[in-house]
């Protein structure tokens, strides 16, 4: 167990290409930090440097407080779990679990001991004898799992190790793996471009993007404080709704027109965003689709009320998604993570309405059609802001309740 | 028209079928068919001459019976053949048999290091060995002749050997170098995070996931080193140590008419290869895939 | 430093086999363009310099020229002949018929004979002998009433075409024919096979007939397989020796370049001349084979 520090990370290749840009990251002993983003984003490479399979160009790192940049991966003390699990296929699957020992010349009885006890902790001691051929998707996920576990080495490092189980399985193995995790406590990179694994997972989250961090954080503060668009689009499913917006000044405060309606902001959200700076200029407003309501006699007091005409409905059981469009410019293709900005064939999407298009979460019982007009309420102590040229929150970077209340304390 | 069957979608119902569409449908296999034997038929025909010929007695062998069974099925060619071609069979043993081990050792090490533990300019040295598998032999017949000369070997069959081992090393490296590319390059990564080198993955993770493409590899340089006659007319000056080629054309060359003789000795000759090939003639199929840089 | 640490060993273990190709492949190919370019021109080996002496002798060599023409010949018919059939029986297995093994067997079989003993059949079988002595394939053909088809063969060298007399070496052509026919029907199927199965159903769906199928979606895929195809029996037929040797032995109706060299070696010990030969075969091949060599690994780094 050790705690890895990444500094300036950087992988560059021979073309000139930068898969992963100045990477600085710190990952403490036992914590479980999950690197996500769309595919091509460098995650993959970042690991890869950490393990030792990929050189690193430029920068740092550190395991256990050594510096690791010249260590050969052998060396390194690091188990990995593979997408495609890479077992040994000629091997069974006792002898898989106990390839690293031999190369290590444990003494035999130590390798059988240990297989066994790895064995009934991932619950595959009828399988030791088979061949990975033999084996279950599941299985051969536990095998690999097995193979990194059995080492006990100061880190573990997984690539995308779930993506090719079936959804149902995924679920169960998400949480079998960070059960294990956390009751082994070994400092893990986890690798994945699946933004409910990353969310459900992840001690911290680092979101990448080209090559470059994003933002890092635990799961909550990545959701409700997105650093930019970028994130703000990518975590959250349906995604958070983006829109440009103007700020305008009234007697009564700061309003924010979006399409046809004009919302008065609460002072407070007005301060924290610093929203006075951006008066009688655009933002990106965003709003996640859970904050948005069906206005019904419970939900109607402060928010926002706007008439809005459902284009389509989603029926997912346990909610019902609604689309409706709103007469307001969507935030630049390639500041969002929708579709990848080369995949953006046109601006106007296949439905023919013009505007941006909403979802909202409703009661899984609204009983919308498609073509119904609707009042929806937005929360507006959720409303997110954006700067429309860098993509940065405009949220200040210090919260002023988080921040001073130990300072205050200390005084 | 093409010979064959036409394969109308299911969902066509059969009366809505053209009706000379359903004749040509079931002529087309029997067309198919008798091309196909046809030219097997064509293909054995010199089998059939090698063996009919082979058993025929020096009488039989005259133009009048030339396309005859034997009237008398006699071995006696066959003896002859033997005893006159069997201490050269030993010697293309003797030869091909170690020659046939080394190249393919070669051609593993090597194309496992080309493909699976790669170093910078691995692929120009590919390029570089690719054209060796090329070029003719006669470009450096003059020169190998002189400088396997002036090796201490104690017999020319060495020197031979040698010639075989280093001009196998590019089709043995492209087969193994090609079998290797569909290895999943993670296999060997995990190797090497488990904590092995590069010997230790080749021997435990590689080595024992390889046995297609030795024998690929031992069928196709067996069969070539058996076969070959451009190099051991150059190398071996030594009549006592002649492959079974050398000695195969010197035998039936300087004779006219004894083709019973000619026959079974070339029957003879191709034996040990043809039984590879009937034993193995599936990895046969795939090491040709191989040798034509597919993959 | 840790890079040469992580491909060092790699580059050590094909290390030997560089060096051998180094000396034994390049480094003999200069020894012999230096041998062709030297006075040894007698048994005793000297290597004196003597310019381009043995190459000026072989452009007023007539009998050089001639073995050209036969390669040529030799080269265009064996050419045609193994991909036209390899082609047509790769067309007659694709779909899979019942026995496709034991067919691909046969036709495959004469790669494993050796040409010194496939030659001794086909000199048997190209027989040229007239009246009493008729045999082969002749004799064949007198017996199934079709006369007309029999020739002189290898000593087909009357009738002139194109200005070259050497006709028989089409015939020559015939054994090599049969013993790589099986070899390009091989590569063909597997380009055949290599169609995605997708692909035929997609344009069958369009309503293309099998034949079009055939035309417009398979065919098209077949194009790196002929060039393959192309380089390989190209290169084995500037190459060949051995079946001219077991067919023909030193008689100049059957010489190719490969052969000529041999003899210039033996029976006239100029190593001057024998060494010109070769490097000029070396230049023909290196025409034919480096620029696809190059396409070829090319092709491979970008896939």
């Amino acid at each position: 167990m050790a705690e890895i520090v990444i500094n300036g990370l950087t992988k560059r290749y021979p073309n000139g290409f930068e898969a992963v840009k100045d990477l600085t990251l710190d990952i403490g002993e036992g914590e479980l930090l999950v690197l996500v983003g769309p595919s091509g984003c460098g995650k993959t490479t970042a690991l890869r440097m950490i393990a030792g399979l990929e050189e690193i160009s430029d920068g740092d790192l550190y395991i256990g407080g050594q510096r690791m940049n010249d260590v050969l991966e052998k060396d390194r003390d690091i188990a990995m779990v593979f997408q495609n699990y890479a077992l040994y296929p000629h091997m069974t699957v006792a002898q898989n679990i106990a390839f690293s020992l031999k190369i290590a010349r444990r003494p035999r009885a130590e390798i059988k001991r240990r297989v066994h006890e790895t064995a009934q902790l991932l619950a595959i001691e009828e399988m030791l004898d088979r061949r990975p051929k033999q084996l279950s998707g599941g299985q051969r996920q536990r095998v690999a799992m097995g193979r990194a576990i059995i080492r006990q080495p100061q880190v573990f490092l997984m690539d995308e190790p779930l993506s090719n189980l079936d959804a149902k399985l995924r679920v169960q193995m998400r949480g079998e793996i960070d059960a294990l995790q956390k009751r082994l406590a070994v400092t893990t990179v986890y690798v994945t471009h699946d933004q409910v694994e990353a969310m459900t997972m992840g001690d911290r989250v680092a979101v990448l993007r080209d090559g470059k961090l994003q933002q890092v954080d635990t799961p909550f503060q990545i959701y409700e404080r997105p650093a930019n668009l970028f994130v703000a689009s990518f975590i959250g499913s349906p995604p958070m709704n983006l829109a440009e917006a103007a700020i305008k000044q009234t007697k009564d405060g700061l309003t924010v027109s979006l399409g046809e309606a004009e919302i008065a902001i609460p002072h407070e959200l007005a301060a924290r965003n610093s929203l006075d700076a951006w008066v009688g200029k655009s933002v990106i407003a965003g709003i996640r689709p859970e904050d948005i309501y069906e206005v019904t006699r419970k939900t109607a007091k402060l928010q926002a009320a706007m008439q809005v005409k459902i284009d389509r409905v989603e029926a997912l059981g346990a909610s019902l998604l609604g689309y409706f469009s709103v007469d307001a410019a969507a935030p630049r293709a390639e500041s969002v993570s929708a579709i990848p900005a080369e995949e953006v064939l046109s601006e106007a999407p296949l439905t023919g309405t013009s505007g941006t298009s909403f979802c909202a979460i409703f009661e899984p019982r609204a009983m919308l059609k498609i073509g119904d007009t609707t009042e929806v309420a937005l929360d507006l102590s959720r409303l997110h802001f954006f700067d429309p040229e860098t993509d940065a929150s405009l949220l200040a970077e210090d919260e002023p309740e988080k921040k001073k209340k130990p300072e205050a304390k200390k005084k | 028209m093409t010979a064959t069957p036409t394969t109308l979608p299911a969902s066509v119902p059969a009366r809505s079928r053209p009706g000379w569409r359903r004749v040509k449908k079931a002529r087309a296999p029997a067309i198919k068919y008798t091309a196909l034997l046809i030219f097997a038929v064509i293909i054995l025909m010199p089998v059939y001459i090698l063996i009919v010929t082979g058993f025929k007695g020096v009488a039989e062998t005259d133009p009048a019976h030339a396309w005859a069974l034997p009237h008398l099925w006699t071995t006696s060619a066959w003896r002859q053949a033997w005893d006159q071609l069997s201490p050269n069979m030993m010697n293309s043993l003797e030869l091909a048999i170690p020659a046939t081990i080394l190249s393919t050792v070669l051609g593993c090490l090597n194309g496992f290091a080309l493909s699976k533990w790669r170093f910078p300019g691995a692929n120009i040295v590919f390029t570089f060995f690719l054209f060796g598998m090329f070029i003719p032999y006669q470009a450096v017949m003059i020169p190998l002749t002189e400088l396997l000369a002036k090796l201490q070997f104690p017999a020319q069959l060495p020197r031979l050997a040698l010639a075989h081992i280093i001009y196998g090393i590019p089709i043995t490296t492209l087969i193994f170098r090609n079998y290797y590319a569909t290895i999943p390059e993670d296999l060997m990564e995990s190797s090497r995070m488990d904590g092995a080198g590069m010997l230790r993955t080749l021997w435990s993770v590689v080595l024992p996931i390889s046995v297609p493409a030795f024998v690929v590899t031992m069928i196709w340089q067996f069969t070539s080193i058996w076969n070959d006659f451009l190099f051991a007319v150059f190398i071996i000056t030594d009549p006592s140590q002649y492959p079974v080629t050398v000695a195969l054309n010197n035998t039936t060359g300087s004779l006219v008419s004894a083709y019973d003789l000619q026959m079974s000795a070339a029957l003879l000759a191709s034996l040990p290869t043809l039984v590879v090939y009937i034993l193995l003639g599936r990895y046969f199929m795939r090491g040709l895939m191989a040798g034509a840089l597919k993959g | 430093m840790k890079n040469i640490r992580r491909w060092g060993p790699g580059l050590l273990l094909v290390s030997p086999s560089i060096i051998l190709i180094a000396i034994f492949v390049y480094g003999l190919i200069g020894w012999n363009i230096k041998v062709s370019l030297s006075n040894w021109r007698q048994a005793q080996p000297t290597s004196h310099y003597a310019g381009l002496g043995a190459y000026r002798d072989l452009a007023h060599d007539a009998q050089f020229r001639l073995t050209l023409a036969h390669l040529l010949i030799f080269t265009i018919v064996f050419a045609l002949g193994t991909l036209i059939i390899g082609w047509t029986l790769a067309l007659l297995l694709d779909k899979g018929v019942k026995g496709e093994g034991f067919f691909r067997a046969v036709y495959l079989f004469p790669m494993a004979i050796s040409f010194i003993a496939s030659g001794i059949v086909w000199r048997w079988l190209m027989n040229p002998a007239p009246g009493d002595r008729t045999t082969g394939l002749n004799a064949l053909f007198d017996k199934i009433g079709l006369h007309s088809l029999s020739n002189q063969w290898y000593l087909n060298d009357h009738s002139v075409v194109f200005g070259i007399r050497s006709w028989g070496m089409a015939a020559m052509a015939l054994p090599a024919i049969w013993a790589l026919s099986g070899y390009v029907m091989a590569l063909y199927l597997a380009g055949f096979r290599g169609v995605p199965e997708e692909l035929r159903e997609a344009a069958r769906m369009d309503g293309a007939s099998e034949l079009r199928v055939y035309r417009h979606v398979v065919f098209p895929h077949l194009k790196p397989v002929t060039l393959a195809a192309l380089i390989i029996i190209g290169h084995i037929s500037i190459k060949v020796f051995d079946l001219m040797v077991a067919i023909g032995g030193k008689q100049w109706f059957t010489q190719t370049p490969a052969v000529y060299m041999w003899i210039q070696i033996y029976d006239s010990s100029d190593y001057a001349k024998g060494a010109a030969i070769a490097t000029l075969l070396l230049l023909l091949i290196s025409i034919l084979v480096i620029p696809y060599l190059i396409y070829t690994v090319r092709a491979e780094r970008r896939s």
